[in-house]
C-alpha cells in the first residue's frame, strides 16, 4: 500500500513516517503544495493523507486535483479541530475520511487501512489475522471458520487490534476510538477491559490462540 | 451632583456670605450716619434757641415736648460740655416708647445757668436692619436667577462639547475598537482632552487587539508541538525492551500532554469564541443538533449507569453557528454525566425559547453561579479542566442567550434561554 503525506509541520510528518513505516506501508512525503502537486501528477498512490492548512496553498485545491487525476486514489483530511467548514468541504469533494489533530497514531493507521479495505477489495472486503478472518461488509468474524458472536464494540475493538497488530495500544487510544473524544466523562479508561476479556474468551472458545497480551496498568498489544 | 450645579451652589453660598457681611456693614455705617446727621441736627436746633434765648425770649416760652430749659445755679466744666446720650421715650403719633437721641449741655447765657435738654427721634434699628434686609433679599434673588440663566447657558455652549465628549466615550466599545471621532471645540482645554482621548482609546484597542491575537496564536502554535511530542511517546511506546514501569512512565507523560492538549483547546475555543470568530449566520434546527448529541452521550452515560431521558420539541429554531451548538449542547451533557451519582438520572428538555439539561448530583462546593467562572472545579477529582461551563456562558453571551445554573435536593439545573 502507497502512501502520500502531505504535511508541512516536519517533526509531526517524522511521527506519522516512523509509526506508519514500520507496516506494510510505503510512505512518501511532501511539505508544501507545491511538492504535493508534482508527486500527484507524477506518481499514483493508493492513499493520501491531507493536511489542510499548508502555507502556500490551500489542501482542499490539492484535493480537487488528486481527485481529478486518480479519482481511485482515497484521501484521509487532517484538520485543526473546530474547523468544521473544512471537514465538511472536504468530503463533500470526496475525501474518504477525517482525524481532527491531536490524533493517535494507531488511529491514523486503523483509518488508512479502513480506507484502503473499502478502496481496493471492493467485493471482497476480507481481513486476515493468522486463524481469524473478518468481513468487514457483513461484520462477520470466523476462528477456524466458527462464527464468533460479537457485540459492535467487540467486533470493533478486533479490528482495530488487528489493524494495529504487534503495536502496543493505551487504554485510551482504544476507548477513545472505539467511544470517540467524549469518552472522558468516565472517570478511568477500566470500562476497557472488560471488553477485552470478553473478546479474548469468545476467541479462545472458538478454538482460536489468545494473541491479546496485557501490559500491566498501561494497555493491550496484538502479538502476531 | 453636576459640575454646574455644584458652582452654582458654591457661588450661592458665597454670594450669601457676601450678603451677609455687606449687609452688616451697611447697617452700621448707616446707622452712624444717621446719628451724626440726628447730633448735628440737634447742634443746630441748640444754636438757634440759644441765640433766641440772647435775643431776649424767655427761655420757658421756648420749652416743648422735645426741649426742657432749666435754670440751674451752677455749673462745673464738665456740665458745659455737650453730652449725646440714647434714650427712650413715649413717641407722640405711635404712642409707644422709642429710641431718641438726647442732647444735654448747660450754657450761660446773660449771667444765668440754663440746663438745655433736647431731643429728636431717631430712625429706628430694627427700620434700618428690616430695609437692608429687604433690599438685600431681592438682591440675592435677582442674582440667583442671574446665575441659574448663565449656568443654563454655559452648559449649553461652554460645556457642550465635553457632554458630547463624555457620550462619545461611553458608547464607545473595546471589542470593535472603534475609536469615536470627537466634536470639534474652540476650547483649549477640552481639545487636549479630546485629542487624549482619541490617542488613549486607540492604544487601549490596539493592546486588546494584540492581546487577543496573541492568546489565539499562542493557543493555535502549542497544539502543533504537543501532537509532535504526544506523537514521539507514542513512538517511544513501540520501543523495544521498555519494562513495565518505563512504560507507565511513558503514559504518565502521556496523559498530561493529552491533559495539557485538550486545556490549549479549550483555551482557544473561549479565545475564538471571544474574538467572536464564530458568527451566526442562519438559523439551524436546534433540535437534530441536540438529538445527534444525545445520541453520542446516551451509550457514556449508559457506561457509569446513569438514566438519560429527552423531551425534545421537534423543529426548534436557533440563530447559533452549527459547530458551537454542538460545542454548547456537549459540555452540558459531559457536565451532567461527569458530576453525578450512583444510578442517578440527566433529563434533557428542549422548548421553543429554553434548554434545560438536570441530572442528580452531590451539592455544590461554591455557589452555583460561581461555577461559570474559569477553572471552578467541583469538588469531584478526575479529568474535569474547569472550563466547560465558563465555554457554555461564553457561547451564550455571544449568542445573546442567558443562562442559569440551579441546586435544589440533589438535583442540577442548567437552563439556557434563547
Amino acid at each position: 500500500m502507497k502512501l502520500l503525506i502531505v504535511e508541512d509541520e516536519k517533526a509531526l510528518m517524522d511521527n506519522m513516517l516512523s509509526y506508519l513505516s514500520r507496516g506494510d506501508l510505503v510512505c512518501e512525503h511532501a511539505s508544501t503544495f507545491r511538492e504535493a502537486q508534482d508527486k500527484l501528477v507524477s506518481f499514483s498512490y493508493d492513499i493520501v493523507v491531507l493536511d489542510i492548512m499548508l502555507p502556500d496553498g490551500n489542501g482542499l485545491n490539492l484535493l480537487r486535483l488528486l481527485k481529478d487525476k486518480q479519482p481511485e486514489a482515497g484521501v484521509l483530511i487532517i484538520s485543526a479541530k473546530n474547523a468544521l467548514d473544512d471537514r465538511i468541504a472536504g468530503l463533500e469533494l470526496g475525501a474518504d475520511d477525517y482525524l481532527t489533530k491531536p490524533f493517535h497514531l494507531p488511529e491514523l493507521n486503523a483509518r488508512l487501512k479502513a480506507i484502503f479495505r473499502r478502496r481496493k477489495f471492493q467485493g471482497h472486503k476480507e481481513v486476515q489475522f493468522n486463524e481469524i478472518s473478518i468481513n468487514t461488509d457483513t461484520h462477520d468474524a470466523t476462528v477456524h471458520d466458527v462464527s464468533l458472536i460479537l457485540t459492535l464494540k467487540e467486533y470493533e475493538l478486533l479490528v482495530f487490534f488487528i489493524a494495529n497488530k504487534n503495536r502496543v495500544l493505551t487504554k485510551q487510544t482504544i476507548a477513545e476510538h472505539l467511544w470517540g473524544d467524549h469518552v472522558d466523562v468516565q472517570d478511568s479508561f477500566d470500562f476497557v477491559y472488560q471488553h477485552i476479556k470478553n473478546l479474548r474468551k469468545k476467541i479462545t472458545a472458538a478454538g482460536g490462540e489468545d494473541y491479546i497480551k496485557t501490559i500491566y496498568g498501561l494497555g493491550y498489544k496484538l502479538n502476531g | 451632583m453636576s459640575l454646574l450645579t455644584k458652582i452654582t451652589i458654591l457661588n450661592l453660598l458665597l454670594a450669601f456670605a457676601a450678603f451677609g457681611i455687606g449687609g452688616v456693614r451697611v447697617y452700621h455705617k448707616f446707622r452712624f450716619e444717621v446719628q451724626r446727621e440726628t447730633d448735628f441736627t440737634l447742634m443746630e436746633s441748640f444754636d438757634q434757641v440759644e441765640q433766641i434765648i440772647r435775643a431776649g425770649v424767655p427761655a420757658a416760652d421756648l420749652q416743648n415736648r422735645l426741649m426742657s430749659i432749666a435754670r440751674v445755679d451752677t455749673a462745673g466744666p464738665a456740665d458745659r460740655k455737650m453730652v449725646f446720650a440714647d434714650t427712650l421715650a413715649q413717641h407722640p403719633v405711635l404712642k409707644r416708647p422709642e429710641l431718641f437721641r438726647k442732647l444735654t449741655v448747660t450754657r450761660e447765657i446773660d449771667g444765668q445757668f440754663y440746663r438745655f435738654m433736647l431731643m429728636n427721634v431717631v430712625i429706628e434699628q430694627s427700620d434700618i436692619s428690616r430695609i437692608i434686609t429687604n433690599v438685600l433679599q431681592d438682591l440675592f434673588v435677582v442674582l440667583g436667577g442671574i446665575l441659574l440663566i448663565f449656568n443654563f447657558l454655559i452648559s449649553k455652549w461652554l460645556l457642550g462639547p465635553f457632554k458630547a465628549t463624555l457620550e462619545k466615550v461611553k458608547s464607545f466599545n473595546l471589542q470593535s475598537g472603534e475609536v469615536p471621532v470627537f466634536p470639534k471645540t474652540s476650547t483649549v482645554e477640552f481639545k487636549r482632552l479630546n485629542s487624549f482621548l482619541a490617542e488613549m482609546l486607540a492604544k487601549a484597542g490596539k493592546d486588546y487587539r494584540s492581546l487577543k491575537e496573541f492568546s489565539e496564536n499562542a493557543s493555535h502554535e502549542l497544539q502543533t508541538p504537543l501532537a509532535i511530542a504526544n506523537g514521539k511517546l507514542e513512538l517511544l511506546l513501540e520501543a523495544p525492551g521498555l519494562d513495565d514501569s518505563q512504560l507507565q512512565l511513558v503514559q504518565d507523560a502521556q496523559e498530561a500532554l493529552s491533559r495539557l492538549s485538550k486545556l490549549n483547546e479549550a483555551l482557544l475555543l473561549l479565545t475564538k469564541i471571544e474574538n467572536q470568530e464564530f458568527a451566526p449566520q442562519t438559523p439551524v434546527n436546534f433540535s437534530d443538533i441536540l438529538n445527534a448529541d444525545v445520541q453520542i452521550f446516551e451509550e457514556l452515560a449508559g457506561m457509569k449507569g446513569l438514566l438519560l431521558s429527552t423531551a425534545i420539541s421537534p423543529s426548534v429554531l436557533l440563530r447559533i453557528d452549527p459547530s458551537l451548538a454542538h460545542i454548547l449542547v456537549g459540555n452540558l451533557l459531559k457536565n451532567a454525566i461527569r458530576h453525578n451519582v450512583g444510578d442517578g438520572w440527566i433529563k434533557v428538555r428542549l422548548d421553543v425559547g429554553q434548554l434545560t439539561v438536570s441530572n442528580t448530583g452531590t451539592a455544590p462546593a461554591v455557589p452555583t453561579d460561581q461555577l461559570f467562572g474559569r477553572f471552578q472545579k467541583s469538588n469531584l477529582p478526575g479529568k474535569s479542566l474547569g472550563l466547560g461551563l465558563a465555554i457554555v456562558k461564553k457561547i451564550c453571551d455571544v449568542n445573546a442567550m442567558t443562562v442559569n445554573y440551579t441546586y435544589h435536593d440533589g438535583v442540577h439545573e442548567v437552563a439556557v434561554r434563547f
